[in-house]
């Protein structure tokens, strides 16, 4: 006797995955972060004993912490910075195209404002403006920089990628500003150079020959 | 029409040789099955769009932390399979239940992979950028391929008895690799998040 019982995993496997395929193709909100995400810093479990004494503050008139994406330039318009900001924390990209970058990460505070630090010494602040916009000062590579940068709506926004083409490490980020300019730094190896576009659609470009995606970058 | 008067004579039809045909169906229609399903994936992989991104499942902080977990599901029930194999065969003791135990932990491992898979293929596609990547990407493809295969073999008669352990063996074996060049690597990275 022939067993139905396998043929019908089969079809029922078949059927369940383009069941997830027609779900991923028509919903077209984006909300997933990639894992290629930066790795949050190792938060301390041992609780400070000092929080608890703290007498309750009076509830605060929060203004809503804001979230999302925000790109723009830099005001002396030699360097694009981006942001973005998820539940309490923020990722920021600073960039010039040639050879000027630095990755920044840090917490929102209650007020809304940001301090963000990176490698080398690298420092943003900034504070919204409305709810639209950031406005903030950058210190790094010996630069002072001031910027107030928008809300980003795709597919402007900030992406990354992380790689291996030829045995070195390829780390990409890619500004895209609203209009569609790119401005990107590939590192190999730690070493920077102008990026190759990616196609802000899929976050795919080519790197020394070989194709890599770029992910929208979250906290 | 010339025909040779020389030639022996054949009944017409000739008769279908007594055990050839069917024998070699039974091992060729899961082959080829399976090297369609495991080319068919690739292709689609390698020149599909990656999407980059997809929906996402509530409570998870990635699409990374789901389908690791997911895998690690799929993972769980395939060593239920393992074991509940060798009960099937005799080879360790179990209860009367364990065919039953074997056919529904492989079930529910294949149905939690399938969206893991999707996800895979829609949103990253075939890539080959570093060793892990590339084996992952080849051996998520046959995966699908050899595990055709094995559902298609469960319906033949007469099969030689080392064919469906080794067969299902190759899937336990893939789908393991499956898991350390992704789940595994995803937690050693990221460490065991949700």
């Amino acid at each position: 006797m022939k067993r139905p019982g396998p043929l019908l995993t089969l079809l029922a496997g078949l059927l369940f995955g383009l069941f997830m395929l027609t779900l991923n193709a028509t919903t077209g909100t984006k909300t997933v972060s990639s894992p290629y995400k930066e790795k949050s810093p190792a938060v301390s479990t041992s609780p400070t004993p000092s929080t608890t004494s703290r007498s309750p503050s009076p509830s605060p008139s929060r203004t809503a912490a804001p979230s999302g994406v925000y790109t723009g330039r830099t005001d002396d318009d030699s360097s694009a910075v981006a942001v973005s900001l998820r539940g309490g924390k923020a990722i920021a990209y600073f960039c010039d195209g040639h050879n000027i970058e630095s990755w920044l990460q840090g917490d929102v505070k209650d007020d809304g404002s940001l301090s963000l630090t990176g490698d080398h010494g690298a420092k943003l602040n900034a504070t919204p403006k409305g709810n639209k916009q950031l406005r903030g000062t950058a210190d790094l590579a010996g630069g002072h920089y001031t910027f107030t940068i928008d809300k980003a709506k795709k597919p402007s926004g900030l992406y990354r990628a992380n790689s291996q083409v030829a045995g070195a490490k390829i780390v990409g980020g890619w500004i895209v500003l609203p209009g569609g300019k790119q401005v990107g730094i590939v590192t190999r190896d730690g070493a920077p150079s102008a990026a190759p576009t990616i196609d802000p659609e899929t976050g795919v470009t080519t790197v020394d020959g070989q194709q890599l995606t770029a992910h929208p970058v979250t906290p | 029409m010339s025909v040779d008067p020389n030639a022996a004579t054949q009944s017409f039809p000739p008769p279908p040789p007594a055990h050839r045909a069917p024998s070699a169906a039974r091992y060729l229609v899961p082959a080829l099955v399976a090297a369609a399903v495991a080319v068919g994936l690739g292709v689609y992989g390698k020149t599909h769009d990656p999407a980059g991104t997809a929906f996402n499942l509530a409570g998870f902080s990635s699409t990374g932390a789901v389908k690791s977990w997911l895998a690690s599901i799929a993972f769980f029930f395939a060593l239920i399979q393992l074991v509940s194999a060798f009960m099937v065969y005799g080879r360790l003791p179990g209860p009367r239940w364990s065919a039953k135990l074997h056919r529904w932990s492989g079930r529910i491992a294949f149905l939690v992979a399938v969206p893991v898979a999707v996800h895979c293929l829609y949103a990253l596609g075939y890539q080959t950028y570093s060793t892990r990547v590339m084996w992952h990407s080849v051996l998520g493809c046959f995966f699908f391929g050899a595990f055709s295969a094995k559902m298609l073999l469960l319906r033949a008669e007469r099969l030689p008895g080392w064919l469906l352990p080794f067969v299902g063996g190759l899937v336990f074996s893939v789908l393991t690799l499956i898991w350390l060049t992704s789940a595994l690597w995803f937690f050693r990275t990221f460490g065991v998040t949700t």
